[in-house]
């Protein structure tokens, strides 16, 4: 148990403190790093909550993700590399307020509702894949059919918008 | 009453708070989706610790869990899209100059 | 019945073709009057061979109009159609040289229809409408030469005061038809007690007015003003006579005190009206004065008690004054004037005419053996059997003296030796018009006893030596003294006053114009006032509608207005929201949601 604890205590911390830096920096190649070492730190906590496919998964998606991140970062940052310690943030009174008033409201709820019992252990790593590809296509199946068009439509949306427009030197079609 | 979850969840509203600042006070977009990308982490951990801690016999909760996931990656391809075509357009992504839909 | 009929449609019809056809006036009018004249003579033979005709129209409800044909009728329809058509053909002549001849005879076969309705009239209805219209006739002809100055003004004069007079009429009859509750004339005279009275009084200021009696004798020598041929007519045998009509027809209703009137005012007029005519000096004026006077003879007779002589001296008076009237006529046309003055002497140029003035002249005085003598002779009888004797006696021999004088001093203005005469058109048919009422004037008297049998009415006998001798005295005095002194010496300071037909205190004008235009004049300043206070109410209206109109605009407008505008301010303020800036937008939501989750907890932390 406490072990447990300790792990879920240890990476959500760094969880969070790697996000702050994420927006305290100037660099940024540093915020994507920083996003993906929190992403991965919160992938670790899921591996001590005994969620191994989940943290595996999370781990692998992120990376990907904050790679992507990072090359559209250069791509679309005016200074990448931070070294002008420009601060490029707006209303940040506000953000801050509602910030923390958003954690405050959820840490409230969180210690003042009665969860009741806490389950003490898990189904295995095999056990928890087996239940879940079952759950996936049994009676989640349509809602993985709705998410795998969404998916495909996303995709062609997004082709679709960063697709380039040809220009035709002498067009008279429509 | 074992504390785990309690920790958990803190952990998961710290994100979702820091994910809201960063959303609301950033100036470029790409700075913008990341902070959405932590709030949705935030609510991630606070799924997997409720299925952890309260069924976790109920594969549904990790289910929720790979939709939250499928959503942020769906998200995330489209931002970029847009934030292609937006530079493409004008050069930047800074969402101070978007004020087209100025009513 | 037929007969009735014609003879008050034929004329009638006559009038109609006249105004259609417009050509051949005087063909056309004498035709008619002749086909009336023939059915009226015809309707009296019926009536002397015993058969009284009637003729019933449907009229109000109980109230049917009713035309009679009995003795008293028939005579006097005939007397109208048969002097109406002497004067049409004289008219013929007199007129030659009008130009609206059209007019003139149209006109003149309507005043025939309208005075055969009259006289042949069986009910009250029919009466006053036929009384109307000979009104009406009578200004339409008396104002034929509407042109000439003064005209208008003595048709109208003549007019009103014959129609307020008729007010009597109206009334009297209305208490007549209430009284008995039938319209017909016969029967409603069953009247007795105060209704009689009342009636009758006013029958007497209804006759009073159509046939000139005093105080209301103006109105005729003003209507001399019309052509002779009217005069002729109307104002000698017909309309005048509507008058005495009314009261010979209804003296059987009549109260002996009512009659005592009746024979006080025909009294007055004679004396008055003849010392009028004897100081008149205009032919015709005289002639209209005269005509009053006789008249007042006959109500004398009616006052006396017994009308059959009012009838007969009416019957003869028609045929002599229209003689009279056609002649002065004809000596208008020679002098082209009626001024006595002026005809001097026309005697001399119109001896034939002048003939038949004459003899006219003398029956009007009464000489036997022509009809005037034996019509005064009755009336006299009468009044010296009534009750009254020393009242109507003094009366009737002082209008018999007075009818000589005046007739003698014309015949002897006509006579003297004066002035030239200018050619005459169409004498042949004025002579022939005037030789036959002449001659009917001379020998009417030989009829006189068959209309006595006709109405069963006898003359007593026991006065008449006295009468005769009383009245032939009095005729002879009146025309000695009329042919040889001179009018200023006869009636001496009364001359003036004479000319100005004896008015008292002003007359007329004095009494009644005057009055009427001030109270006019009041009237006027009553509605000035009203006016100004009309116009003011109307100003009022106007500053209350102003001032609405400035409290809606100033008010109710800027009122709304200023909401207006604060909606718009309130728009261009909710406006910022829409800054479409993505980061502002998110912190919206994100703060709404907070709000949402705030609110969540304190409902679950409490629940």
């Amino acid at each position: 148990m406490t072990a447990q604890m300790f792990f879920i205590g240890f990476f959500g911390l760094a969880g969070v403190w790697f996000g702050i830096v994420v927006f305290r920096t100037y660099s940024m190649v540093r915020s994507a790093l920083a996003l993906l070492f929190s992403q991965t730190a919160l992938g670790a906590m899921f591996l001590s909550m005994q969620a191994e496919f989940l943290g595996v998964l999370q781990i692998m998606m992120m990376a990907t993700e904050m790679s992507i991140m990072a090359i559209f970062m250069v791509m679309f940052m005016m200074d990448p590399g931070g070294l002008g310690e420009m601060d490029m943030t707006h209303q940040k009174r506000l953000s801050l307020g509602v910030g923390i008033t958003a954690f405050v409201s959820a840490v409230a709820v969180a210690v003042f509702v009665d969860w009741g019992p806490l389950a003490t252990t898990a189904p295995d790593a095999v056990q928890q894949t087996a239940d879940l590809g079952l759950e996936l296509l049994g009676r989640s199946m349509l809602i993985f059919e709705t998410a795998g068009v969404t998916i495909l439509t996303a995709m062609i949306a997004a082709t679709a918008v960063a697709i380039q427009p040809v220009k035709k030197a002498s067009c008279h079609e429509s | 009453m074992s504390p785990e979850l309690i920790i958990a969840l803190i952990s998961g509203a710290a994100l979702f708070g820091v994910g809201i600042y960063g959303a609301l006070s950033q100036t470029n977009l790409v700075m913008i989706m990341m902070g959405i990308e932590l709030i949705l982490a935030g609510a991630m951990v606070n799924l997997v610790a409720f299925w952890r801690y309260l069924h976790p016999d109920v594969a549904a909760g990790q289910m929720f869990v790979l939709i939250i996931m499928t959503v942020m990656a769906i998200e995330m391809a489209v931002g970029f899209a847009v934030a292609i075509a937006r530079f493409r357009a004008i050069g930047s992504v800074e969402m101070e100059e978007a004020t087209e839909l100025k009513g | 019945m037929n007969l009735i009929a014609i003879a008050i449609l034929a004329p009638l019809f006559t009038a109609l073709l006249i105004l259609l056809l417009r050509r051949t006036p005087a063909l056309l009018a004498l035709l008619g009057a002749s086909v009336a004249c023939v059915a009226s003579l015809m309707l009296l033979a019926n009536v002397a061979n015993g058969i009284n005709s009637e003729l019933l129209l449907p009229g109000l409800p109980d109230m049917p109009l009713r035309l009679i044909a009995t003795p008293l009728t028939a005579l006097l329809s005939t007397l109208v159609s048969v002097i109406a058509s002497m004067v049409l053909v004289y008219a013929v002549g007199y007129m030659q040289q009008d130009n609206e001849k059209n007019r003139f005879f149209a006109t003149m076969l309507l005043f025939i229809s309208a005075m055969q309705t009259l006289v042949l009239a069986g009910d009250w209805i029919l009466l006053l409408s036929a009384w109307e219209l000979i009104g009406l006739s009578s200004y339409l002809l008396i104002g034929f030469w509407y042109r000439k100055p003064g005209v208008k003004v003595a048709a109208t004069r003549a007019f009103l005061v014959t129609r307020s007079a008729d007010l009597g009429l109206y009334i009297a009859a209305f208490i007549l038809i209430a009284s008995t509750g039938s319209s017909d004339i016969a029967s409603s005279l069953n009247t007795s007690g105060g209704a009689a009275i009342a009636a009758g009084l006013l029958l007497l200021v209804a006759a009073m007015g159509k046939s000139a009696q005093t105080p209301l004798h103006d109105w005729l020598q003003q209507a001399m003003a019309g052509p002779t041929p009217v005069s002729a007519l109307l104002h000698s045998a017909t309309l005048v006579a509507a008058g005495a009509i009314l009261l010979i027809r209804t003296a059987p209703m009549l109260p002996p005190e009512v009659l005592l009137v009746i024979g006080i005012v025909g009294g007055i007029t004679t004396v008055v009206t003849g010392l009028i005519a004897l100081g008149e000096s205009d032919l015709k004026r005289m002639l209209a004065a005269s005509t009053s006077s006789q008249y007042g003879l006959m109500l004398i007779a009616v006052g006396a008690g017994v009308p059959m002589a009012a009838l007969l001296h009416l019957i003869a008076h028609a045929a002599i004054k229209s003689s009279l009237f056609l002649g002065a006529g004809v000596f208008q046309h020679s002098r082209e004037s009626t001024l006595l003055e002026q005809l001097r002497g026309v005697g001399h140029d119109r001896p034939k005419i002048f003939l038949g003035f004459v003899l006219a002249a003398l029956a009007l005085a009464g000489i036997p053996p022509l009809s005037g003598f034996f019509s005064k002779d009755a009336i006299i009888a009468a009044s010296l059997n009534s009750a009254n004797i020393w009242i109507l006696l003094p009366f009737a021999l002082a209008g018999t003296l007075l009818t000589g004088g005046y007739m003698a001093r014309a015949l002897r203005i006509l006579w003297q030796k004066k002035g030239e005469s200018q050619p005459v058109n169409g004498l042949r048919w004025m002579g022939a018009g005037l030789g036959v009422l002449v001659t009917l004037a001379v020998i009417l008297a030989a009829f006189f006893p068959g209309i006595e049998s006709l109405l069963n009415f006898q003359l007593s006998e026991t006065s008449q030596i006295t009468a005769e001798i009383l009245g032939l005295s009095a005729a002879l005095t009146g025309l000695a003294l009329g042919w040889s002194i001179p009018r200023q010496r006869l009636l001496g300071p009364l001359l003036p006053w004479a000319n100005r037909g004896f008015a008292i205190a002003g007359g007329f004008d004095n009494l009644m114009v005057r009055p009427a235009l001030a109270i006019a004049g009041g009237c006027e300043k009553l509605e000035r006032i009203l006016y100004a206070g009309v116009l003011a109410t109307g100003h009022l209206g106007l500053r209350l509608a102003r001032a609405a109109r400035h409290n809606d605009e100033q008010r109710i407008d800027a009122a709304i207005f200023s909401f207006v505008r604060s909606t718009i301010n309130l728009g261009s303020k909710a406006r910022k929201l829409q800054s479409g800036l993505i980061h502002r937008e998110l912190a919206i939501s994100t703060v709404a949601s907070a709000m949402i989750l705030v609110f969540m907890l304190i409902t679950l932390l409490v629940y």
